[in-house]
């Protein structure tokens, strides 16, 4: 066979794949302790979204939201996009903000057919009156990456996860 | 009007916050509901107290595997977060030695975060903030010139708590409250300050954990987490938080967060690995929302909603008060140098404005040119022929403030003409320093050339109408006003006439003559010697007013004839059997105070009336000596039978006459100059001086017992008048 054969099958392949992916409703997945650890800044508590981001880079799933007021989802402002374009329940994946210096441990919970397939988790955040961090952290969503440290650049010092 | 500086910004600051303050107010009067809603729920458990770490974390930790930390609120329930077997989130306050469920954490009160946000910053973010933070100091400011404004009115620390004076509803209340409420104000706002600057970033609040070493991190040896010696000393009551290791790897740690510091500890060796207090500014931001808020305490919550209650009363009476002392400005007719009746107020908070407005209208009303103003504008009148100050006193017997400035200005300008002048004091016997400005202002008055005293001093007590009519009425009959004054729609003096039988009278034969009359009142009433008799000579408006003597169960009064006096005249046509229509009226200021260690009666002709009553009743106990003056001995002869019988009983201690025509022709003046070493003992031993005559012979004593008291007791006389000790009824 010749290589753009190859080619050509393999992206048949995936094509195939990833429509099966999206018509089943729900494959096998992992719950994931993740634990967000922030800087000492001062100021009110920050909301974090954590969202699963496909490999073309474009949001696909709200896996968790720190911060319960609706009314400040506006100041995520890349999130709120997505939000508003394609509205979800995230109530039961709801949790408190956090304020600088604490420590957050929520579950979240990731299909296993993600993992090594080009994904990655976006943490993004915000403060009331301070700035905001579209990718304050954005890990390859990888069995490797989700098990090491991972540093933010805004608001969260480190991120980490553990398997539950 | 009569505003001071500290209440000038007591109003200025109010006036300038009272919309934020009212919604900041109204929004934590519901906002105090919050942890007095949360602290009903039986989330806390009875362990809570003796509870250590050591005892409960190894129960939550097999109970729940999934835990990732607990915390400890406001209300000392203990909240486990986590997850279940299942890894679905878990959230329960839980019972800290069982470990069992005693609730599970809901949602917060989506009301009470709305109300909370309105509260901090109005929903306008930081401008919002910035206002509700500004709103709070200027609270501060409010509270801080409110004590001070109680501090003047109450005169001093030590009476901060003593009797308020009313004058109406909304000024008392205002006054009664804030007394009661400023403490837990002044800890809102200072809270409510405090909590705006750090949000602002002028505290520096922000902590740091100390960084942890982790090569120097140990793996062993291991010990039981039950073990750990930090967490056996550790009690739950200590803590706000722990937050577990996250994984069982050695750089995973327990993080404690108690009260006043951080601790990391080893979660294998148990050992504490780094430990760094909370800075200051960060324990008084804890400590200021749990007051700001009342979340620590159900009883400090109920307290400030409360207080925030208070704070919508004052803005409601500190706005009435405001109208009221604004609608007591005064509005002139006619200009001070054309005006007959001159009408000088001294008023601290507008009250006595009341009254010399309502005088004031109805002299306009009855046709005269009167001018109306304070005390402070006094100045030269060219027109006037009256002067009625009505004062009431302030602080420790001082002036009000727009009366501080009188004396100075009456040196200033000496009025030409000859003026009549009658003086109201306003006050109230709650205080030790009843009236005393205005008597001041009385002898200050007498001492001017041009001055004479139309009446004697009369005082109010308490904005008693029936005493301020009662000086009204005596003074336009004085002041020959053909109208009954009194005070606006307050109906003038009852005039309860009754029959009054004529018992006996001495003969009388020419004019200048005094002679004795008795009445017995035909239905039963009760009187003191120097209560006052109203008769009516011809049956119309015009009044004449005498000094009463009790004698026994009749009254006893003391006329001098004269040619064409109207009361003389009718009263000496009067025979045993007549019967007139007459008045008896209550005069409590010119009464002999019961068991009196001493009293000195001072007396000039028919001024003698009162005390020939008091004298019959005197206790032999009290030292009592009468100081009188006639015109000769046979002016005297009308009184010595029975002066000298109560001299004989002992009943009076020491009798003094002065002949002015006669002999050594001396006034009562002389003989008192005499004793002024008794004077002082009579008011140093609490005993009572009285006067009653002429106002030109009260004006000679005045002046008299004026030096005693300065030279040799070291006070005014107004002082000794303003607690009961000078007593004057003089004509």
């Amino acid at each position: 066979m010749s290589s753009a054969f190859k080619i050509v099958l393999l992206a048949i392949l995936i094509f195939l794949g990833k429509a099966e992916q999206a018509h089943a409703q729900k494959g096998p997945s992992t719950k994931y302790k993740c634990m967000i650890q922030m800087t000492n800044y001062a100021g009110e508590g920050a909301y974090i979204v954590i969202s699963l981001i496909d490999p073309k880079g474009a949001y696909e799933k709200t896996l968790y939201v720190m911060g319960p007021d609706k009314k400040w989802y506006k100041s995520l402002k890349e999130w709120d996009k997505f939000r508003t374009k394609k509205p979800a329940n995230i109530s039961a994946i709801t949790g408190a903000s956090i304020t600088g210096g604490d420590r957050s441990v929520n579950t979240i919970e990731i299909e296993n057919s993600k993992v090594n397939s080009g994904y990655k988790i976006r943490f993004e955040s915000a403060v009331e009156d301070k700035e905001y961090h579209t990718k304050d952290v954005e890990i390859p969503l990888t069995t490797e990456g989700l098990s090491s440290k991972s540093d933010g650049s805004g608001f969260i010092r480190y991120v980490r996860f553990s398997a539950n | 009007m009569t505003i001071s500086i500290w209440r000038y910004s007591h109003l200025a600051l109010a006036v300038s916050s009272f919309l934020f303050l009212a919604l900041a107010s109204l929004t934590g009067i519901i906002l105090a509901f919050q942890p007095i809603s949360e602290k009903i729920q039986p989330y806390r458990s009875e362990n809570f107290d003796q509870a250590d770490l050591s005892q409960v974390l190894p129960v939550l930790r097999s109970k729940y595997p999934g835990i990732t930390d607990i915390s400890v609120d406001a209300n000392e329930f203990i909240l486990v977060n986590g997850s279940d077997e299942k890894g679905e989130k878990l959230s329960v306050y839980v019972d800290p030695l069982t470990g069992k469920i005693l609730g599970t954490a809901g949602e917060k009160n989506e009301f009470f975060e709305w109300v909370t946000g309105l509260h901090r910053s109005l929903f306008l973010h930081e401008a919002g903030r910035f206002v509700v933070g500004l709103t709070a100091f200027l609270l501060v400011l409010i509270t801080i010139s409110g004590i001070i404004l109680i501090l003047q009115r109450q005169r001093g620390v030590k009476r901060f708590f003593a009797k308020i004076q009313r004058d109406h509803f909304a000024q008392y209340y205002h006054v009664v409250t804030g007394r009661l409420s400023l403490i837990p104000i002044l800890i809102l706002a200072l809270t409510g300050t405090f909590l705006s600057l750090e949000r602002f970033g002028l505290f520096n609040t922000t902590f740091k954990s100390q960084e942890i070493d982790f090569d120097a991190l140990k793996s062993g040896p291991p010990a039981n987490i039950s073990d750990f010696a930090i967490f056996k000393k550790t009690k739950v009551s200590q803590l706000q938080s722990i937050e577990f290791p996250f994984s069982q790897d050695v750089e995973d740690f327990y993080t404690l967060k108690l009260k006043d510091r951080e601790l990391t500890v080893n979660q294998i060796t148990g050992e504490v690995i780094t430990q760094t207090a909370y800075p200051l500014p960060l324990i008084i931001s804890k400590l200021s929302l749990n007051l700001h808020t009342g979340r620590a305490d159900g009883i400090w919550a109920a307290v400030l909603a409360l207080a925030s209650a208070n704070i919508l009363f004052f803005i409601y009476s500190g706005f009435t008060i405001t109208l009221r002392r604004r609608s007591n400005r005064i509005k002139n007719k006619f200009k001070a140098d054309q005006s007959e009746f001159i009408i000088l107020v001294g008023s601290e908070n507008g009250s006595t404005f009341y009254f010399a407005s309502a005088i004031h209208q109805q002299l306009i009303a009855a046709g005269k040119t009167a001018y109306l103003t304070e005390l402070n504008s006094y100045t030269h009148y060219a027109a006037a022929k009256h002067i009625i100050v009505m004062t009431a006193t302030y602080g420790l017997g001082d002036a009000p403030t727009n009366a501080a400035g009188f004396q100075a200005k009456l040196i200033k300008y000496p009025q030409t003409g000859p003026i009549d002048f009658s003086v109201v004091g306003f006050g109230s016997h709650a205080y030790p320093d009843f009236c005393k400005f205005a008597f001041e202002v009385n002898n200050l008055l007498a001492q001017q050339p041009w001055a004479s005293p139309l009446l004697e001093i009369y005082t109010v007590n308490d904005k008693s109408p029936e005493q301020f009519n009662q000086w009204a009425a005596d003074w336009s009959q004085h002041a020959e006003v053909p109208t009954t004054l009194s005070a606006g729609p307050l109906k003038p003096r009852q005039q309860r006439k009754q029959p009054m039988l004529v018992m006996n009278t001495t003969q009388v034969h020419s004019n200048g003559e005094a002679f004795l009359i008795r009445f017995r009142p035909k239905r039963r009433q009760k009187f003191s010697s120097g209560d006052l008799l109203a008769i009516y000579p011809a049956a119309d408006h015009r009044e004449r007013l005498y000094s009463i003597g009790k004698i026994g169960k009749e009254i006893q009064l003391s006329v001098k004839l004269h040619a064409n006096g109207l009361g003389s005249t009718y009263l000496a046509r009067l025979k045993a059997g007549d019967s007139i229509q007459a008045c008896l009226l209550q005069n409590p200021d010119f009464h002999l105070p019961p068991n009196v260690p001493a009293v000195l009666m001072i007396c000039n002709g028919t001024g003698i009336a009162p005390f020939l009553g008091m004298i019959d009743q005197l206790s032999p106990k009290t030292n009592a000596h009468l100081y009188c003056g006639f015109r000769g001995e046979a002016s005297f002869q009308l009184y010595k039978q029975a002066l000298e019988e109560s001299r004989t009983s002992n009943k009076l201690n020491g009798l003094h006459i002065a002949y002015s025509r006669e002999g050594r022709k001396e006034y009562v003046k002389d003989m008192l100059e005499r004793d002024r070493s008794l004077i002082a003992d009579v008011l140093v031993s609490k005993g009572v001086i009285m006067l009653c005559g002429s106002l030109s012979m009260q004006n000679n004593v005045s002046t008299l017992l004026e030096q005693v008291c300065q030279n040799q007791l070291g006070k005014s006389l107004s002082y000794y008048q303003s607690r009961s000790q000078v007593l004057m009824d003089c004509y």
